[in-house]
């Protein structure tokens, strides 16, 4: 897994939240947050598990929409912020943090109604194999999103501290059908790339995005997105 | 960790049940070890938080 001792780093979690979602980067959270609940309302009392919780963000916010979540994470230092955040937000009592390897985790088939893992993918070695371990604990939903290939994302990827693995549409309908998963709705956003968002201070954000998802609606150039929010069915077993 | 939630962990190596030992805190466990009722694997919990990591990757993942 890319990046597993970086985001194990205390100063890292310490400092995760602040350098990637303030600025401009509060208009990126506040899109994979809409997705997210797009894809997963009405969540009361919905069982939902999030693959790669980090800090919260999802967990807690669907924690306070009424689903019972669990948030897993390979780093203990970013579920302790989790943990602070759930607390202050007062959800802590359908919301449980866990350590563990999403590639075995430690659940029963189908426990979970959704499945959920946002900014996982471009870190993920073995794609398949976690989808794969994904859909065994879900029942009825599995939600991520991905980094595409041929988009400005391509350009800046250099820069990041652990590189990051893009797909193509292609290759995601290949892993969703070789898991039995059928696509209920995709979305493609950010033509301009996370990173120049991140660096952007408040007041130019705005237009920055407006520009962005002016541009992104033109024919033909929204298949240059960055950033692509999948929401699969599981199949129902065919007796 | 609240006590309920070892109602739906299992063993991340055979899925086998997982028993509470060493508990402290009442409802809320802030630390004990879970262990696997089938291969005797052992999992800390740590400042509340239990540790699934299976054991080939706890040893090359700091805390």
């Amino acid at each position: 897994m890319k990046g597993q001792e970086w985001y194990q780093a205390d100063d890292v979690a310490a400092e995760y939240d602040d350098k990637r979602f303030s600025r401009g980067g509060q208009l990126i959270d506040f899109r994979e947050k809409a997705a997210v609940l797009d894809a997963l309302s009405p969540l009361e009392d919905k069982r939902v598990l999030e693959i790669a919780c980090g800090t919260g963000r999802f967990t807690v916010m669907l924690a306070d929409r009424g689903a019972d979540v669990v948030g897993l994470d390979i780093s203990a230092a970013m579920l302790q912020q989790g943990r602070t955040k759930a607390q202050a937000a007062g959800v802590a009592d359908n919301l449980e943090f866990l350590r563990g390897d999403a590639g075995r985790l430690p659940f029963p088939d189908d426990h979970f109604d959704t499945v959920v893992a946002m900014r996982f993918f471009h870190l993920a070695d073995d794609p398949h194999a976690f989808l794969q371990e994904m859909r065994r604990v879900s029942r009825d939903q599995i939600v991520f999103d991905t980094f595409n290939r041929y988009s400005t994302r391509s350009i800046y990827n250099w820069a990041l501290p652990m590189g990051s693995r893009l797909y193509s549409a292609r290759e995601v309908h290949a892993l969703l059908e070789a898991n039995d998963l059928s696509l209920s709705n995709v979305s493609d956003d950010f033509l301009l790339p996370y990173g120049l968002y991140r660096i952007t201070p408040n007041v130019l954000a705005s237009p920055l995005r407006s520009l962005d998802r002016l541009l992104g609606n033109a024919p033909f150039v929204d298949r240059l997105s960055s950033v692509s929010y999948w929401d699969a069915t599981v199949d129902e077993p065919v007796e | 960790m609240k006590e309920s939630l070892l109602d739906v962990l299992c063993c991340p190596l055979d899925k086998h049940d997982l028993e509470l030992e060493d508990a402290v805190g009442d409802d809320d466990v802030e630390s004990g070890t879970l262990v696997c009722t089938e291969c005797g694997e052992r999992y800390p919990i740590e400042d509340g938080i239990p540790n699934l990591l299976p054991p080939d990757m706890r040893e090359e993942t700091p805390a």
